[in-house]
């Protein structure tokens, strides 16, 4: 008798969750809101701090129009990635919609190219943020001293880790961002950035800038970028700066009108990004020129974030805030990124792509567990060694991170092609955004990841760090995939079921 | 009768199953609640999509729901309900609501500071303000039931000379005659070195066994009168005996709001130091009488 009650409900129990509809918050965000995710997932107050050197030493002053060209390899990918959102809602991850249309092997290898991207940007984030936390404090006690404690490994590396640690943690007790927390941060950095370029301008027409180079037409132009490789590797950087932009539009039940606000918020948060990043290059080209010394964005020196080094000079004592803003963004994107690897490791536990373990829930806290401490400490692991081995660290894994992100985002987007190969031809718009979109947008990233990847090799490459004559990238970026190779053999041998389609099927 | 069970996966919510197994008898129904963290939008990870994880989820808590099921004893009926919530506490109290509970039921957490149990987060917050009886385990507590079969022997009320204890006791006698157990009724006399052994310390305990007694009969009840006294609240406590089954009943501290919990100072130090079940009665609380 009493066991009725408990069989009958044996059968229901996830009908009640609401896990279907994935918890409350349907129809809860509108335009405004999901544009602030967007803004906040990409964090441009970090990502042009981190990747705008990087570019200009490639491209030089054409870095508007790369900009403007890494954007539509990540538009066509994006929105591939729409199609195979709302084909398969359930499984939204690299790894599953690879496996789905390429089978197992190409799954696995898409599954750790993003674990492998993000535990890459988790690694530069943490450092981007102890660089300005020293900065920060630095300005506040006007002891410039302390500033320069980032540059002694001692300090730095333990205070990475413990930046790492702490975002782990976060992430394990499954503890969440609140919208009021979200609004504030993006409209924080959106008002410091237009800060530093309005203060930009008037110091180049105060005649008080660096280097005043005056704004000229061919700098939106990628045609005069001087050669293919440099292009290649301009746009494979330019890549990580729109990343996290497909989050608006892979947005559905989550918004008040899934017919529009996705499209809206998707395209009014690249007007707005777009909108910042040309004006921020704009600025920091005009104000510092690209030359090779002193506050000159071509500087090595000022490679590793550009606005720790401008800030200064051109806000004057209001770079603090500029700090605040980007350790605000970096720590919270810190935190937001890891759940990221830890889901994917989650799945590919859970699959049996990966032993077991890898796929353990807390039942305290609904989060990943081994996934999360696996993905954190990777990223610390993944810190340390480059840390050690490179003299500039932070230019050489977002170079490499441009690599990984062509590596997976383009895999994915064939996976797209391959996965709706039959019925793509129906309609007009299913040619276009299941056929076209990605296969472009797809080919393009993978033939920047072929054209990076062979530059790489060069010793000269990146910050010029090497190992035995091979670039210091070729060697992060590679060695972080030849080491999937191995594992996967490794699974294959061990855990054969994943790899013989018994866990997750392949769709014919 | 229903009672609702704040059930993990692990060892604490299988103390929680078996201590609202042992607390409601066999006729009682469990809902097992299962709280999930709300998901909001405005978390979203970076790069995007869920990743697979909310279907991963849903199946990872079918099978802990199917192990929960087994965990209810011969008896009882159960069902498990799950649920995403912004904060547990609240979720299990809206939840308890709904369900009409008598109790929320916790379970230990096995994790001890110097040597002391100590509530865990979700359980402190209900302990603060739950509308509810809150009932906790501790592993040792648990113990206890288990060589008791997982049957109640006792239920022991504590009772103070403020205002409040007549309640206390009367929640406690409710669910003695619910299940026909034995009752009683203990109060507890700290006392400092320099007074213990005097007559005014004896005089002290004399008027706390009276107006102890006073609320027994006032409420009609046949139960046993114990004062324990001892250099501090630990000290009194260490002198009563326990019976294997038995649990404690406390009143909430007059801090608390009405109809609400709060955790006074002496019944978080009992908290730590009860070798039984311990269940926290809201201010104000008026037990149901017993259905048949």
């Amino acid at each position: 008798m009493s066991r009725d009650t408990a069989t009958e409900s044996r059968a229901t129990p996830a009908a009640e969750s609401g896990l279907g509809d994935k918890g409350l918050s349907k129809g809860t965000v509108g335009v405004l809101g999901a544009v602030v995710i967007g803004v906040s997932c990409i964090a441009p107050a970090y990502t042009l701090t981190a990747a705008l050197g990087p570019t200009v030493a490639e491209v030089g002053t054409q870095l508007p129009a790369i900009f403007l060209a890494g954007f539509l390899p990540m538009l066509l990918v994006a929105l591939g990635y729409r199609e195979l959102n709302s084909a398969m809602p359930d499984s939204g991850t690299s790894f599953t919609w690879a496996t789905r249309a390429f089978g197992p092997w190409i799954g696995w290898m898409g599954g750790w190219g993003l674990i492998a991207a993000t535990i890459i940007v988790l690694s530069n984030l943490a450092a981007v943020a102890v660089d300005f936390f020293y900065l920060l404090i630095a300005q506040l006690t006007g002891n410039d001293a302390i500033a320069e404690l980032t540059r002694n490994l001692w300090v730095n590396i333990p205070t990475t880790l413990v930046f790492i640690a702490a975002a782990c943690w976060i992430s394990y007790r499954g503890m969440q961002t609140t919208k009021a927390f979200q609004y504030a941060l993006v409209a924080f950095q959106l008002v410091v950035l237009t800060w530093f370029a309005v203060a930009a301008f008037s110091h180049v027409n105060n005649g008080t800038a660096f280097d005043p180079t005056p704004i000229a037409l061919d700098w939106f132009n990628p045609m005069a970028v001087h050669s293919f490789g440099a292009f290649a590797a301009g746009v494979s950087l330019s890549i990580f700066i729109f990343w996290g932009w497909d989050v608006t539009l892979t947005m559905n039940e989550e918004t008040t009108n899934p017919a529009k606000v996705p499209g809206r918020a998707a395209t009014l948060t690249i007007l707005i990004i777009m909108g910042i990043y040309m004006v921020i290059s704009l600025a920091v080209i005009s104000y510092a020129g690209i030359g090779e010394t002193g506050l000159g964005a071509g500087n090595p020196e000022n490679q590793e974030s550009i606005f720790a080094v401008l800030a200064g000079p051109i806000m004057g004592p209001f770079a603090i805030l500029m700090s605040l803003a980007i350790l605000s963004s970096s720590a919270a994107s810190l935190q937001s990124t890891l759940v990221s690897p830890a889901r994917t490791i989650l799945a590919m536990g859970y699959y049996k792509a990966l032993p077991e373990r890898f796929g353990k829930v807390s039942p305290r806290f609904m989060s990943p567990s081994t996934a999360t401490i696996t993905a954190g400490s990777a990223a610390a692991v993944f810190y340390v060694v480059t840390r050690l081995l490179s003299e500039n660290a932070l230019w050489d894994t977002i170079t490499a991170l441009g690599l990984m992100i062509c590596f997976y985002y383009g895999v994915t987007a064939l996976a797209c092609v391959w996965y709706f190969r039959r019925e793509a031809f129906d309609t007009v718009r299913g040619f276009f955004f299941k056929f076209l979109a990605p296969l472009v947008g797809g080919v393009i990233l993978l033939v920047m990841f072929a054209s990076t990847a062979r530059d790489s090799m060069d010793p000269d490459y990146g910050s010029g760090s090497n190992i035995a004559g091979l670039g210091m990238v070729f060697i992060l970026g590679m060695g972080v995939l030849v080491l999937g190779v191995a594992v996967m053999l490794y699974m294959r041998i061990r855990q054969p079921g994943f790899f013989k389609g018994e866990t997750l099927k392949r769709m014919l | 009768m229903r009672y609702l069970v704040g059930y993990t996966a692990d060892a604490r919510g299988a103390e929680a199953i078996a201590l609202a197994a042992a607390l409601g008898g066999p006729a009682a129904h469990l809902d097992i609640a299962m709280v999930l963290p709300e998901d909001t939008p405005f978390s979203a990870t970076y790069p995007g999509s869920d990743h697979g994880y909310s279907s991963i989820l849903a199946d990872q808590v079918d099978a802990w729901a199917k192990e929960a099921l087994n965990l209810v004893p011969a008896g009882p009926t159960a069902r498990v309900v799950a649920r995403a919530v912004s904060s547990p506490a609240a979720g299990l109290i809206a939840m308890a609501k709904e369900t009409g509970a008598r109790a929320i039921v916790l379970g230990g957490r096995k994790r001890h500071v110097a040597g002391f149990f100590v509530p865990g987060s979700v359980a402190s917050s209900l302990l603060h303000a739950s509308p509810f009886p809150v009932a906790m385990s501790t592993p040792g507590a648990v113990a206890s039931l288990e060589r008791a079969g997982g049957k109640l022997s006792r239920i022991t009320a504590f009772v103070g000379t403020r205002p409040g204890a007549r309640a206390v006791v009367q929640a406690a006698a409710t669910a003695a005659s619910n299940q026909e157990l034995a009752l009683r009724v203990v109060s507890l006399v700290a006392q400092d070195h320099a007074t213990a052994g005097s007559a005014e310390a004896a005089g002290s305990i004399e008027r706390t066994r009276a107006a102890a007694a006073a609320i027994v009969e006032e409420l009609g009840l046949s139960a046993e009168i114990t004062v324990a006294s001892g250099t501090g609240i630990d000290d009194a406590i260490a002198e009563l005996d326990w019976v294997d089954g038995e649990i404690a009943v406390v009143g909430s501290s007059r801090l608390a709001r009405k109809r609400r919990l709060f955790l006074g100072t002496t019944a978080q130090r009992m908290l730590r130091t009860l070798p039984v079940p311990l269940v926290v009665v809201p201010k104000n609380h008026k037990p149901e009488t017993a259905r048949s």
